[in-house]
């Protein structure tokens, strides 16, 4: 489904991605771990179309497609989903009207009429509670006073209303208690199946008690530097990154 | 239409049929600066033609209306010199009405419209007035709106500037009796090479009055707004309330937003406030947006809607909020600079 090959990425001349290796299959769920500065988010804002980010080299084949050629919302209608380390808030627009909108352009995209207004409130109410979100959300700015926990909720909200071939979460888990955490993964596990996939970046091993990753990736200064299967993360969690790092 | 109780004015041309009325909304209309008739409604309230040109609107004291009055003033090629004229409301003692006042243009002549809207809130009387200005290219107009407000006297304005050459919107209120309130608000879409021009002189004469100003702009091309905010708060008005804030989005990098905001307090124990920002849509809530299937130009959209609704939800009465609010929406997609002239369907 996604096939990351030799992928370098800079911001204003300084290169953080030097080299990226990665092959992701449809129902695989793949980790990518490793210390702060690594590279991790700046590898899941170029796979979402950041263009502050420039690549340098490489390239990035999604569904046979050359991924880098697209524009951000192009890779969105063919089903690549970012979960934000850190959601935006935007005041005076509402989640209903923001998902509607979402919705309805990638409908667009596969030339389907506008949902209906019943068929998309039973969507909500659906996934909202795939979640746990209390319904009081839908009519609030999109972010907007959210808590941390709730706007990570929020993404998998979005995730689930826009059900995505490959979602990528960017550090899902940070900042989040250990019930948000397990609602969290919950709903990524809910979302599973065997046509999808997702890539799971974070910090810690904890959240891989939850979602269990088929391939753990740990990724050093750009670049992959080891990948095995989940026992990587247990390991990682157990003896830090240096001995990666340092062999 | 059928199915409200939406009254037309006698003799009311075709074209000013009010394609979207508003449930009990009585309308008149205004041609060139003429009432073309006379309009009684609810109790009492009245539109009269003024002595020359304009009109006389008065809320008799008392009287709480249950329909609102819709003015439409209109310039077509019946007379396309220069005019200039008053009208006058007065909003009676404990009264409460609210209504709205529109203003367009129907033929492509270059117009020139000064007109003057003295406003009257007598002791205890509230009065919700909605501005809605949408003229064409080649329009002119500079409306002042000089308001007293006495003692427990409560006026709100909201103003929504669509579109227009040039428009100068001048406020200037006197708050002058005890407790008396005074709330402006506008929201003003600008582009090409339109000018928009708000200058508010709030001035609180006495004590414990509360009056609150908020204006946002969205400017593209090259358009220009200024924004010249003046709170003055007397010698002797303690207790005041003052509130002001001045908001531009600037679309295009050629577009200009001035601002002045200006406090002026000869008394001790106030509370004042102003802000005034200019700036670009935030990239990062587009690229949210994008990335979530949403294209590049309706994400710009979502975004500067949003700012223009702080202003729009202001608008009490639902139905007349949405239709507003879809015209802004409409008028952000592009949508009235197609057309030749300005009968844009928005009455």
């Amino acid at each position: 489904m996604l096939e990351i090959k030799g992928l370098h990425a800079s911001i204003g001349g300084k290169e953080i991605l030097k080299g990226i290796d990665i092959s992701v299959k449809e129902g695989e769920v793949h980790a990518i771990m490793g210390p702060n500065g690594s590279g991790k988010s700046t590898l899941s804002a170029v796979l979402a179309g950041r263009d502050t980010f420039d690549v340098t080299e490489g390239d990035v084949k999604y569904k046979g497609i050359d991924l880098l050629e697209l524009e951000p919302e192009e890779r969105a209608r063919q089903g690549l989903f970012l979960g934000f380390q850190y959601p935006v808030e935007i005041p005076g627009v509402s989640n209903v009207n923001f998902m509607k909108t979402a919705i309805n352009e990638q409908r667009k995209f596969r030339g389907l009429p506008p949902i209906s207004a019943a068929e998309f409130l039973k969507l909500m109410r659906e996934k909202m509670a795939v979640v746990e979100m209390d319904s009081s959300f839908s009519g609030r700015g999109v972010n907007v006073g959210f808590s941390g926990g709730e706007k990570k909720r929020n993404e998998i909200f979005q995730m689930a209303m826009l059900d995505p071939a490959l979602a990528i979460l960017d550090e899902t888990d940070s900042g989040l208690d250990i019930d948000a955490l397990r609602i969290v993964a919950a709903g990524v596990n809910k979302l599973k199946r065997a046509d999808n996939a997702f890539i799971v970046i974070t910090h810690y091993q904890r959240l891989l008690d939850y979602i269990i990753p088929d391939v753990v990736h740990v990724l050093y200064d750009g670049r992959i530097i080891k990948t095995a299967g989940k026992e990587l993360a247990l390991e990682v969690e157990e003896r830090g990154y240096d001995w990666l790092i340092k062999g | 239409m059928s199915g409200t109780n939406y009254k037309y004015a006698p003799s009311l041309p075709e074209e000013f049929k009010c394609r979207v009325p508003l449930p009990g909304t009585v309308q008149a209309l205004v041609n060139n600066g003429i009432l073309r008739d006379q309009v009684e409604f609810d109790a009492g309230i009245k539109i009269v033609p003024g002595k020359d040109l304009g009109f006389v609107y008065n809320v008799p004291a008392n009287c709480i209306a249950k329909e609102s009055l819709q003015v439409i003033s209109f310039r077509d090629s019946g007379n396309t010199s220069d005019i200039s004229y008053q009208n006058s409301l007065v909003f009676g003692k404990d009264s409460e009405s609210s209504m709205l006042l529109c203003t367009h243009t129907l033929s492509m002549d270059q117009f020139n419209t000064d007109e003057i809207v003295n406003i009257d809130i007598e002791e205890g009387a509230t009065a919700d007035i909605v501005v809605m200005q949408n003229e064409h290219n080649s329009s002119r107009h500079k409306v002042t709106f000089r308001v007293k407000v006495a003692r427990k006297g409560n006026v709100r304005i909201n103003v929504v500037t669509l579109h227009g050459a040039q428009l100068d919107n001048f406020f200037e209120v006197d708050l002058k009796g005890k407790e008396a309130k005074c709330e402006l608000n506008g929201v003003y879409l600008v582009d090409g090479t339109q000018k928009i021009n708000t200058e508010v002189r709030m001035n609180h004469l006495v004590p414990d009055c509360w009056s609150s100003q908020l204006f946002k702009g969205i400017l593209d091309d090259k358009s220009v707004a200024s924004f010249t905010g003046r709170i003055l708060v007397a010698k002797d008005a303690q207790k005041t309330e003052a509130y002001q804030a001045n908001h531009n989005l600037l679309v295009s990098s050629a577009a200009k937003a001035y601002a002045q905001p200006q406090l002026e307090i000869y008394a001790d124990d106030v509370k004042c406030s102003h802000g005034a920002t200019s700036g670009r849509l935030d990239e990062n809530a587009l690229f949210y947006m994008r990335s979530r299937g949403i294209g590049a130009s309706e994400a710009k959209l979502l975004q500067q809607l949003a700012f223009a609704y702080d202003v729009l939800e202001k608008i009490d009465n639902d139905k007349l909020r949405q239709r507003l609010y879809d015209l802004v929406e409409s008028r952000l997609r592009g949508e009235f600079s197609h057309c030749d002239n300005c009968s844009m369907n928005c009455c």
